[in-house]
């Protein structure tokens, strides 16, 4: 009996120890909050449409390429969306549809045959959630950012474009699910924008009409008198 | 023992009835269409069922409903060739995004005088551009139930009831001629309930599934009979 309790007394300090832990872990986790990753899940279709004179070098910085957009919303968690992996396939299924021919390139200046870089950045992302804005979408919003240069890297032309995409809750059993929805939506109305407006650039227009020539390059500053 | 063998088949087969008619509420469905043109279909063309997204608009169509009434338009012996949304909006990509997606059919003729889009909706075979627009939504709820688990068992006491009502409407594009060939709508309301004593048992009226069904079964025969 005196054994009994003994082990009882010797068991107590580790039964307790247990409970406490647990206890602990259990007020950790409600004190803590993990922040959800999520990637852009989807293939990206190429456009059918008639394709612009222009054999394109496309300048994706690493800047574009591991863009992550982290943002936290209150009391709801948070987010961190990775939209930089996908940027590779998206432009290259962009240009394919809109170019005669295109090539992936390190440097904004390139050598024949291509006429001329395309650089894309990412300047700004948002996103909502249904419960944020009391309706039932999911939205996302995609600030773009394009510079083209002419084949010896002077600046032809800059402009935005801004991207929107949504995804209904009913369609999406978590708020991932839904956020994942709403950025492939908003990557493809990237697309969609870039792909029915690039030639319609006045800017563009008028150097693929000139025959897509060197630009003048820009007045060096250290060389200007006062 | 073979009287009884039977006996007890008839006893299960009315069972079994009674118990499809008990877990399934009531669902009230109403069709109606109007034609503007006459239709046909022969059997290399196709219909494409797609849900309109271009406005910010609170009656957006789910995507197991469209997915829904394409299956039933695919299916049954006066079946169609329907294509999924998904392969559509990717072989017409970026025509018909929600940004770019003509609004109505005074839209689609400058769509269509691009050889290259006339040239991708003759290889799909695509006849018939079926939008939807609506929703499902719930009007009303009310009821109490709780539940309770205890070391010698749990049940739960009350009743949950609530209405859903199903709203949707189909506009019918022709893509060879480049216009409205009519609108087909569907509502349906249904109450579901769950009374529980001890054990909840849930009563629930299919209306979205309803007026799914009845909204594909009309397209078909909207699309095939003609004047």
């Amino acid at each position: 009996m005196q054994q009994q309790r003994r082990r009882n007394a010797e068991q107590s300090p580790s039964f307790l120890t247990t409970f406490a832990l647990a206890g602990a872990l259990l007020l950790m986790s409600a004190c803590t909050t993990t922040t959800k990753e999520l990637a852009l899940d989807g293939t990206f279709p190429i456009p059918l449409i008639s394709k612009s004179p222009v054999q394109m070098g496309i300048h994706l910085d690493q800047t574009l390429t591991s863009f992550t957009h982290v943002e936290t919303i209150d009391k709801k968690g948070s987010w961190s969306v990775a939209l930089g992996p996908a940027q590779q396939e998206m432009f290259g299924n962009l240009a394919i549809g809109i170019f005669e021919n295109h090539a992936f390139v390190d440097n904004l200046s390139v050598e024949a045959p291509l006429d001329g870089v395309l650089k894309p950045t990412i300047r700004e992302v948002q996103f909502a959630l249904p419960s944020q804005t009391r309706s039932d979408y999911y939205e996302v919003w995609i600030s773009y950012h394009f510079e083209l240069y002419d084949r010896a890297g002077t600046p032809i032309s800059e402009w935005k474009l801004p991207a929107y995409g949504k995804a209904s809750k009913t369609n999406y059993a978590s708020k991932t699910q839904g956020l994942q929805a709403a950025a492939m939506a908003a990557c493809r109305d990237a697309m969609a924008f870039f792909s029915i407006n690039f030639s319609r650039e006045p800017a563009v227009r008028q150097w693929i009409n000139n025959g897509k020539p060197l630009m003048p390059a820009p007045p060096d500053p250290s060389n200007e008198s006062i | 023992m073979n009287q009884t063998i039977r006996i007890l088949n008839h006893s299960a087969k009315i069972a079994a009835i009674a118990i499809t008619i008990m877990v399934s509420g009531c669902v009230t469905a109403t069709v109606q269409q109007v034609r503007q043109t006459e239709t046909a279909m022969t059997a290399e063309d196709s219909v494409v069922v797609i849900g309109r997204r271009n406005r910010p608009s609170q009656g957006e169509a789910e995507l197991d409903f469209i997915d829904c009434v394409s299956r039933n338009m695919s299916s049954g012996g006066n079946g169609v060739q329907v294509i999924s949304e998904n392969q559509f909006m990717d072989a017409l990509f970026p025509w018909f995004e929600p940004r770019t997606a003509p609004l109505n059919t005074n839209d689609l003729p400058a769509l269509l005088r691009q050889p290259i889009l006339a040239q991708r909706i003759r290889e799909i075979g695509l006849k018939y551009l079926v939008w939807l627009d609506g929703r499902t939504k719930r009007t009303s709820q009310g009821g109490s139930m709780s539940c309770t688990i205890t070391p010698g068992g749990g049940g739960c006491f009350g009743f949950l009831t609530w209405e859903n009502d199903s709203s949707y409407e189909a506009s019918i594009w022709d893509a060879h001629t480049a216009r409205t060939a009519g609108r087909v709508s569907s509502d349906a309301a249904g109450t579901s309930y769950v009374p529980a004593l001890v054990i909840p048992i849930p009563l629930i009226a299919r209306v979205q599934t309803s007026a799914c069904v009845s909204l594909a079964e009309q397209l078909k025969t909207f699309i095939q009979s003609g004047a």
